[in-house]
């Protein structure tokens, strides 16, 4: 961890009256990474991520992208300096087709000069959506809207692309044509922040994992260690394995 | 190419078109204009944003009163200048006022906007009626002065005639830019919208005021073919209903829908049922049930079905923030 990170967080807290979704989380994404963040359900991974992207203001701590602060800036502006979501829930313009879904965020997005044409068939090729890019939104297949989405973001011209589940409700051959989208959107330089349920698509694909459990970060490291990690363990499992349990004390 | 050419086409057939209709159907196809304008206008905001509003007659009725203040309090003799200033004030003044109100009102979504604008209509109506010096309960004159011998309805005819083609050419443009695409996204999903980098609170306000401007023109238009005219006249909350119906008839959020809505529903009410005026209204709302019931798309929608195999219903929309 030596250059500046693109995107960090220190302290990131988020309470909804006496509730603390998220509690004093720290991050660094450094470029060229897969990034991962995993945590049992109501963990508050999609919150630190509606964080990150402002649909909720921060309780405390701040964030930074290349090291300037970025809590506070409304979400499009977020989008336009080159940070992308992908919904867990898929969000599809539901009216509209699939290519004019993805050319909305060629459209729009980070500015600067582009081919908009250029940058729409090129996502719907990288994710294969390009057959079906003449059909309404509304009528594709789940595992069709989980690529949607990604390929919508991915048209913003992003440089880290938040993608929160793209692989729920998918099935095993579905989920590793995704994972390998996700390898070559990072080889093309973006910093990809996954979540992700599917334990084998993590750890397959993933740099660096971090883990929430109740709003709060218990650990992070790189696949290999964070499974062994016991308060991972119990996290996931509810109880300590009688192993680790020794570990931990 | 071909597009062009039938466009060039009903133009051309429409300019003639008054030289053979009797005085009342040339009447009866200048309100076609004008309500088919009026419908492409509210299109921009409902149709392309998704924002309905129910009370966009305010528009006509600020466009007709600016108009006449305006061009009064300039002292300005009857002619060209004089309705061309009050027309470009209408349109300025409604986009102003657009503007001035779209940061409270465009926070509010779906059925509160909607209400939020029958509200403000109904305010600016009464006031317009109450406050003394707007005259809108004694009424007021706007001159016109017709250019050689035409007769009125004729002018009216070319003037609300051309107003159409611009609202047509004005809507086709936004359509086909990123700032139609954008309006698009926020109809969609205005919080997805916003993850595509769509900066929308200013896209609202933009479209809202291009909506409210055009409207204002008509509106301001209108009032100079009433010659004078009332609160009541202009303020009238059968036209905001229209423009909506006409826009749900013909294919909502389309070009070539709020034409057609209007010309089915004014060649009906106008024309099939001009004879039987106690029955008119009755039919009329049957007539909307049904088509709204069989046509969800509308006349477009069922057109575009034909030519393509029709999608699943849409989703309903899931709202990210209590997804976790």
């Amino acid at each position: 961890m030596t250059a500046t990170p693109i995107l960090s967080g220190r302290d990131v807290t988020k309470k909804f009256r006496g509730l603390t979704a998220i509690d004093s989380v720290d991050f660094e994404l450094q470029e060229g990474r897969i990034y991962g963040l995993i945590g049992p359900n109501g963990a508050g991974k999609s919150t630190l991520f509606n964080l990150v992207t402002a649909y909720y203001p921060l309780t405390t701590g701040e964030i930074r992208y290349r090291g300037e602060r970025i809590d506070g800036l409304p979400t499009y502006r977020l989008n336009q300096i080159g940070i992308a979501r992908a919904f867990q829930i898929s969000k599809p313009f539901p009216a509209i087709t699939v290519r004019e879904n993805v050319r909305v965020g060629a459209l729009y997005g980070v500015p600067g000069p582009r081919d908009v044409d250029a940058v729409t068939e090129d996502v719907l090729a990288l994710t294969g959506l390009g057959e079906m890019a003449d059909r309404k939104s509304g009528g594709l297949p789940v595992g069709n809207l989980r690529k949607l989405e990604i390929a919508r973001a991915l048209a913003t011209r992003p440089k880290v692309l938040l993608a929160d589940e793209p692989c729920a409700g998918l099935n095993p051959s579905e989920t590793s044509d995704m994972m390998e989208c996700l390898r070559n959107i990072s080889r093309r330089g973006v910093v990809v922040w996954l979540v992700e349920h599917d334990m084998r698509a993590v750890m397959g694909v993933c740099d660096w994992i971090y883990v929430l459990e109740a709003g709060a970060k218990i650990a992070e490291g790189n696949p290999q260690d964070v499974v062994r990690n016991p308060r991972v363990i119990e996290a996931y499992l509810g109880v300590a394995p009688p192993a680790a349990a020794e570990e931990t004390a | 190419m071909m597009r062009f050419l039938g466009l060039a086409g009903a133009v051309a057939a429409a300019a003639v078109l008054p030289e053979f209709l009797p005085p009342f159907y040339v009447r009866v196809v200048q309100f076609f204009f004008f309500s088919a304008a009026l419908a492409l206008a509210w299109n921009i905001m409902g149709g392309f944003a998704g924002y309905w509003s129910f009370g966009h007659t305010v528009f006509i009725g600020m466009g007709g009163f600016a108009a006449a203040h305006l061009v009064t309090a300039l002292g300005l003799s009857a002619g060209p200048v004089q309705m061309v200033t009050g027309i470009v004030f209408g349109a300025l003044f409604c986009g102003a006022f657009a503007a001035i109100i779209a940061y409270p009102i465009l926070r509010l979504r779906g059925i509160y906007f909607a209400i939020a604008m029958l509200g403000i209509s109904q305010v600016v109506a009464e006031l317009a009626n109450n406050v003394s010096w707007v005259k809108g309960d004694v009424g007021l004159f706007i001159e016109t002065k017709l250019p050689g011998d035409i007769a009125p309805e004729r002018f009216y005819y070319y003037v609300f005639g051309g107003l159409l083609l611009v609202t047509a050419l004005a809507s086709f443009l936004i359509l086909r830019s990123r700032f139609g695409y954008g309006l698009l996204a926020i109809r969609e999903d205005e919080d997805t919208a916003k993850m595509l980098g769509v900066p929308t609170e200013k896209l609202k306000i933009l479209g809202f005021v291009a909506s409210a401007a055009l409207v204002g023109m008509l509106g301001a238009t209108y009032a100079y073919s009433l010659g004078y005219f009332t609160t009541g006249s202009l303020f009238r909350v059968d036209f905001s209903l229209n423009m909506i119906i006409y826009c749900l008839i013909g294919g909502i959020g389309t070009i070539a829908g709020p034409i057609l809505g209007a010309a089915v529903m004014l060649f009906l009410t106008q024309v099939v049922l001009g004879g039987v005026l106690e029955l008119h209204l009755l039919v009329t709302g049957a007539v909307v049930v049904v088509i709204v019931l069989s046509m969800p798309d509308g006349i477009m929608g069922l057109l575009g079905s034909l030519t393509t195999r029709k999608p699943a219903t849409p989703p309903a929309p899931a709202s990210p923030e209590v997804a976790r």
